[in-house]
């Protein structure tokens, strides 16, 4: 049934709707693609003052030596400078040290390689020995030299000595074994060769040896066995990295050659004087053995200050974890004892202590600074005496104030200073400790503001 | 059975959520209150009211008595704003989904259908950021001070509704408020990248969790006038919203007024295969202003829609209704400028799944909508789509 235009009763409507499905699919397929593609979230985010309901106040303050620490103790003993794996010599530096560097060979190789007259490299246990020589591989970055040389000697050790616990006045120093040098200092030694060390001409000094004192060294069941080198030069001072004992032979299976072989150094250590006592009053840390710096940490629970705080929110404030974005403990540079001051940079770590108790042998935990330590140059210990240097404890306060708070765990409140490497070097860095002008002093960054409410 | 419990799973992993924002009036008082209706009502620009056939509406509770099977309703609403200020703060876009509806209707021992659901009740999910520089005695150090609100309110609704005589039904929910609110307040100061041993700073943050809880009621009637007309009202009451801090929490409890809700509206056929529908609702919310810490910020809510529903069309060989609308909302909290208004342009379509006779087994319900909202200084304009899946006879 149709009208006089052609189309049924209601027919407007039916052409709406015929229209309406042809829009139909393209209209499912919109909306679908708009559905799907909000999949991913954006927070509402302004860039705008007036949505933030509050307008915290962040401030420095410093607490003295008196309003945070107590019981300084500076102890030494930790390590021995056969750790170290280099050796030191000097005479008279600084006006005082003296070092030797005590050397143990390997024993000497049996057999070398060798080619025969057709050329046939063959293995050759018949070696003549004819002579040889030990050469020093010295540290050439920080020498310390008078007029750009070092004269050096090397001699034959006549007593046992124990690569670990040897030292100045003994060979070897155990708990159950004390022996002590005939002549303090590593000596008697027999007198073998001096050389002149001049860096610009290489890393290496050479003490060449006669072939009565090759064959003396290649019994290994002589106790003594080894050698002892010394400063010659007056207020030098250098680093022995390694030392080699170089064997001239003369092969059975080709009797007109001469060939090198190497007995390796299996002993290296050094012995040192004058041994430095603590400080009465100050903060020290590194040499051989290292020295570490205990204290006592507290920490304020209420700060009433500094006045912009209290402008901001209500003094006195609660200090809380929370709030603490930095802390750092801010020691001066001492000069140091010129026989032991640093000639590279020294490092400086923070651990915990954590059991006060068993100091000096309490177990430290993790670095607060991280691997290498807060790296001070060598000249703050000298002429640039009064250097500031900040080391965080962040974690360590906050674990404090964690702990007055309410955690779990009870947070060591003992903190110890001291070189990230332990020994590293026979210098040590000294600090100004409590008392002194450059006491240490506690710096915190406070945040404080307003609780925060519902609108 | 396994279907029951498929069914049952998905409910529970829908819970409707009014923690993904989608708008910086989210910032505002207690939030921007979400229309918790299906994409039917929203492609028709409608308040959710008044329709004809069985929906389930937070607003329109006696709706369900419609229902001829248990059903399941689930409704997903993306989308994609754009935000301008006229003050010369930035501009920023952002996007975003959310689950604002979830219900299950079922016929209770042949007296009526029991409906469980859950809706987003306002929305307060933002992010705010302010540079600054903080002098330390040592030289300047920039930070950032960053506010977090994460959240928002929801209601769990327990209803009942049935036909209680020719073309007459009537029906009830109780329900009580719940959800929680995350806002927290980090200042962070950089690193100090060039010193010589980088320094590096903790941030500051301060702030709290709180839990709502209250209780509401709603009820509701429709009549139907022959078969070429319905109308719909319903009324809501609810208790003041708490909102309980945490134990480790600084801010402090509070308490907020919720305004009585009312909701008329109405469907009429205009011609075979061709309605409208028109709604509107209140709710005075100047009352909540007392509770609040910005003065002049709360004002009276009123939402009017209308909308045309062509119920013939017809896509892949299966019903589906075309629909169109607009409708228009004086939003109730203020932030920046005056009481915000939002204005919207309705569009969708139905699609049934499956169909035994004239009963929709699944179906599906799209909406499209493009609206902007405004105070004076912020200017939103966006693109919402709403996605409602109905599952019947499981």
């Amino acid at each position: 049934m149709t009208n006089e235009n052609g189309t049924r009763p209601g027919g407007r409507v039916e052409d709406i709707v015929d229209s309406a499905n042809r829009c139909s699919k393209a209209a499912l397929a919109a909306t679908l693609w708009l559905v799907l593609g909000a999949c991913g979230e954006e927070v509402p985010t302004a860039v705008d003052d007036a949505l933030i309901p509050d307008d915290p106040v962040t401030v420095e303050v410093r607490l003295s030596w008196e309003e945070f620490a107590s019981n300084l103790q500076v102890l030494g003993g930790y390590g021995s400078p056969q750790e170290l794996g280099t050796g030191v010599a000097a005479h008279e530096y600084g006006g005082s040290l003296e070092a030797r560097t005590l050397v143990g060979f390997a024993p000497y190789p049996v057999a070398a390689s060798v080619p025969d007259s057709t050329g046939t490299t063959r293995v050759d246990s018949t070696l003549t020995r004819i002579g040889g020589r030990v050469v020093a591989r010295l540290d050439t970055v920080s020498p310390v030299l008078v007029d750009g040389v070092a004269e050096l000697a090397l001699g034959a050790t006549t007593q046992e000595w124990h690569a670990r616990t040897a030292n100045w006045d003994f060979s070897v120093d155990t708990v159950l074994d004390q022996r002590p040098w005939p002549e303090p200092g590593g000596g008697p030694v027999i007198a073998l060769a001096t050389a002149v060390w001049d860096p610009t001409q290489g890393d290496s000094v050479v003490f060449e040896l006669d072939s009565a004192q090759v064959e003396l060294w290649a019994d290994t069941a002589d106790v003594t066995r080894g050698a002892r080198l010394d400063a010659l030069t007056a207020g030098a001072r250098v680093k022995v990295l390694d030392a080699n004992l170089r064997i001239d032979v003369r092969p059975s299976v080709h009797p007109d050659t001469v060939i090198q072989v190497t007995a390796g150094r299996n002993r290296l250590t050094f012995l040192y004087t004058p041994k430095p006592e603590p400080p009465p009053d100050g903060i020290r840390i590194g040499g051989a053995p290292a020295w570490r710096s205990v204290l006592d940490v507290s920490v304020p629970s209420q700060l009433e200050g500094p006045a912009e705080l209290c402008a901001a929110v209500t003094c006195p404030v609660r200090l809380t974890s929370r709030q603490l974005n930095q802390a750092s403990l801010i020691l001066t540079t001492r000069r140091s004892d010129p026989a032991f001051q640093p000639t590279d940079s020294v490092g400086v770590d923070l651990r915990p202590v954590l059991d006060r108790d068993a100091l000096p042998k309490a177990p430290l935990g993790s670095s607060l600074v991280g691997a290498l330590g807060k790296r001070v140059p060598a000249s703050a210990f000298g002429d640039g005496e009064g250097t500031q240097v900040e080391v965080p404890l962040t974690a360590f306060l906050k674990a404090i104030l964690e702990s007055e708070e309410g955690a779990d765990i009870s947070a060591p409140r003992t903190l110890a200073i001291l070189s990230p490497f332990e020994p590293i070097s026979i210098s040590f860095g000294s600090f100004f400790g409590p008392g002194t002008a450059g006491a240490p002093v506690l710096k915190l960054i406070v945040t404080a503001g307003r609780s925060i409410q519902l609108p | 059975m396994n279907k029951r419990i498929a069914v049952l799973a998905a409910f529970a992993t829908l819970w409707p959520s009014s923690i993904l924002g989608q708008s910086l009036l989210n910032a505002a008082g207690l939030g921007l209150p979400s229309l918790s209706v299906d994409a039917r009502a929203r492609a028709l620009g409608g308040v959710g009211i008044g329709l004809r056939g069985g929906t389930l509406s937070a607003s329109d509770p006696a709706a369900a008595a419609y229902f001829g099977l248990p059903a399941v309703v689930m409704t997903a609403q993306p989308s994609w704003v754009t935000a301008d200020r006229s003050d010369g703060v930035s501009s920023t876009s952002f996007k975003g989904t959310r689950f604002p509806q979830l219900g299950i209707a079922y016929p209770a021992f042949g007296v009526g259908i029991v409906t469980v659901s859950a809706e987003s009740f306002m929305d307060q999910r933002f992010e705010a950021q302010k540079p600054l520089t903080i002098d330390l005695g040592e030289g300047p150090v920039p930070a950032t001070d960053s506010f977090v609100s994460e959240g928002g309110v929801s209601r769990i609704r327990l209803g009942f509704a049935r036909v209680v005589g020719e073309g007459v039904a009537v029906g009830f929910s109780v329900g009580r408020y719940t959800g929680s609110v995350t806002r927290r307040l980090t200042r962070a100061l950089d690193e100090d990248s060039t010193a010589t041993s980088p320094t590096s700073f903790d941030p500051y943050t301060s702030g709290g969790l709180w839990g709502y809880s209250g209780t509401t009621l709603t009820a509701g009637a429709s009549l139907s006038v022959g078969s070429f007309a319905q109308v719909g009202g319903s009324m809501t009451w609810s208790s003041a919203l708490s909102a309980k801090a945490s134990e480790d929490t600084d801010g402090e409890d509070r308490s907020f007024d919720v305004p009585f809700e009312l909701h008329l509206g109405a469907s009429a056929v205009l011609a075979p295969g061709l309605s409208l529908n028109a709604g509107v609702s209140r709710a005075d919310w100047s009352g909540v202003e007392a509770d609040l810490e910005a003065p002049g910020s709360a004002g009276s809510s009123l939402s009017f829609g209308v909308g045309m529903e062509l119920s013939r069309a017809r896509l892949f060989g299966r019903s589906a209704p075309l629909r169109f609308g607009y409708r228009h909302t004086d939003l109730p909290f203020a932030m920046l400028g005056d009481q915000p208004t939002e204005s919207v342009w309705t569009g969708g379509l139905g699609l049934a799944l499956a169909e035994v006779g004239e009963l929709i087994r699944a179906g599906v319900d799209l909406a499209l909508e493009k609206g902007n909202r405004t105070d004076g200084v912020l200017d939103e304009r966006f693109w919402r789509a709403a996605l409602t899946l109905r599952l019947a006879g499981f």
